[in-house]
């Protein structure tokens, strides 16, 4: 039953890490100001920062509120690459257009992920262990302490002009990427990319009247 | 009496089946491991080695040579059946466990849940100790070993961690799917069990060859004590983990599909971080 919680453990990490205690393993590797570890904990704490406020919590902020939390998570990553990559084979069948329209949606539906788990936050704790860098590419291992169990999410993040921007997480061993990929997959062989483009477009329907 | 005895006698036979099983497993297990999801020499998953002590050039070229790929896909020849038991669970969750979990954490708050896991967790750690062992990991094991004896005693019969918390003695989490895997046993094929939910073949077998070193299988209790005990752990669960479930299947297009995909790639994780 604990898979269940893969996957929505790691969204929390992003949004959650607020109230915690960075501890950085003594054996990590140094980090520079800019490192790719750096960058993540800075958008962590921006996050951290807009939940927190006083000011936003206020009933009339509450499109404002989401609206810069949906901000800062899409700097965090690549959307672009992280759509080609979950569609696998089927993104070079895909003509520039249906390439660039299937790249918003999977924004959006991540997105969605994400602001499920805003009101989830409660004080769990994340612990950077390490960040390994090879030229444009960098994986960083993180817990994150969750009553009072560590869920281990590494996260792999490619260099774009100076930003580090994160392509795919693996919370226990599950990657998100490949797990969409599954999912799509699975649609994609009954009901072609029509198919899953349309089935998209209901899940965001559904999220937009159950938020 | 009549009762207890018609539960002993059950008990056997399971067993006898399991020993049966675990022996067909093990003359199939090559066959299967060409339809299987197994990698081969890790050549199709990722090495994500979560090992923080990982200094050695060759184990960090190993994590970087290859992207996070899909493992071949699991075969699922009771796609049918296996839909129908997921939707089965689904609606036990949403009916049954979810309804009952709410009220549970009215009267227990999350701190006493977090005692019941880890009351429940330290019971497993008996199977876990044997399955290190029987992995060769001498180790794990006696580690396994000591978490139980700490944990059990000055733990309080398990409801803290004492083992980790104050000697960093961290569980392996193995278990005899793992071991068997360790020995070359594929996967097999897709189930879902109701109630149960997400597994495979092996991990089955696995399953239920653990159960024997379950001290409430061990201490052969009665079968309305095993399933009390099993609704209890499981409404806990829920009760810690509410939220999570419905974020994950609602979040996804197929959540069948998501879910098997999630359970070979966490099975695969811990199989290979061994």
């Amino acid at each position: 039953m604990r898979k269940y919680l893969l996957l929505n453990k790691a969204v929390l990490v992003v949004l959650l890490a607020a109230l915690t205690v960075f501890v950085f393993d003594s054996g990590a590797i140094a980090t520079a100001d800019t490192g790719p570890m750096e960058q993540l904990r800075k958008s962590v704490d921006e996050i951290l920062q807009i939940l927190q406020s006083e000011e936003l919590k206020k009933p009339g902020k509450k499109e404002v509120r989401k609206q810069r939390i949906l901000d800062t998570v899409t700097g965090m990553f690549d959307f672009r690459e992280m759509a080609r990559s979950s569609l696998g084979q089927s993104w070079n069948t895909l003509t520039k257009e249906e390439q660039e329209k299937f790249v918003n949606l999977f924004t959006n539906l991540v997105e969605q992920r994400y602001i499920g788990k805003i009101d989830s936050y409660n004080n769990q704790k994340v612990v950077y262990k390490k960040e390994l860098v090879k030229g444009d590419k960098a994986m960083i291992y993180t817990d994150i302490v969750d009553k009072d169990l560590e869920i281990p999410i590494v996260y792999r993040l490619q260099e774009n002009g100076g930003k580090w921007l994160i392509y795919d997480l693996k919370i226990e061993n599950v990657s998100l990427i490949v797990n969409y990929r599954r999912d799509f997959d699975s649609i994609i062989r009954k009901e072609q990319f029509a198919g899953l483009v349309e089935k998209i477009t209901k899940q965001l329907e559904k999220g937009e009247t159950s938020n | 009496m009549m009762i207890s005895a018609n539960s002993h006698l059950k008990k056997g036979y399971v067993l006898q089946a399991g020993v049966i099983s675990l022996f067909l497993l093990f003359i199939t297990a090559h066959a299967w491991a060409g339809a299987d999801s197994q990698p081969e020499n890790g050549s199709q998953t990722g090495p994500v080695t979560v090992e923080i002590d990982a200094g050695v050039p060759n184990a960090e070229d190993a994590v970087w040579e290859e992207e996070w790929e899909a493992p071949k896909a699991i075969a699922d020849p009771l796609e049918p059946l296996n839909r129908l038991f997921f939707h089965f669970n689904d609606k036990l969750y949403y009916w049954v466990l979810k309804p009952v979990a709410r009220v549970y954490s009215g009267f227990f708050p999350e701190d006493m849940q977090i005692v019941v896991r880890n009351f429940f967790d330290n019971l497993r750690t008996p199977a876990r100790a044997v399955n290190s062992l029987l992995q060769g990991n001498l180790q794990d094991s006696s580690e396994e070993v000591a978490r139980f004896a700490l944990n059990s005693t000055v733990g309080i019969l398990g409801f803290g961690d004492f083992a980790r918390d104050v000697l960093g003695l961290r569980s392996s989490y193995e278990d005899l799917g793992q071991t068997l895997a360790r020995y070359g046993a594929g996967g097999g094929f897709y189930i879902n069990w109701p109630f149960l939910g997400p597994s495979n073949f092996r991990d089955s077998l696995g399953m239920l060859g653990d159960s024997y070193l379950h001290p409430i299988i061990f201490l052969d209790a009665d079968w309305g004590v095993i399933i009390g005990a099993w609704t209890f752990e499981k409404v806990n669960y829920t009760a810690l983990t509410l939220g999570d479930y419905e974020l994950f299947t609602e979040t996804a297009l197929d959540p069948y599909a998501a879910v098997k995909d999630a359970y070979q790639q966490y099975r695969n994780g811990l199989i290979e971080n061994q």
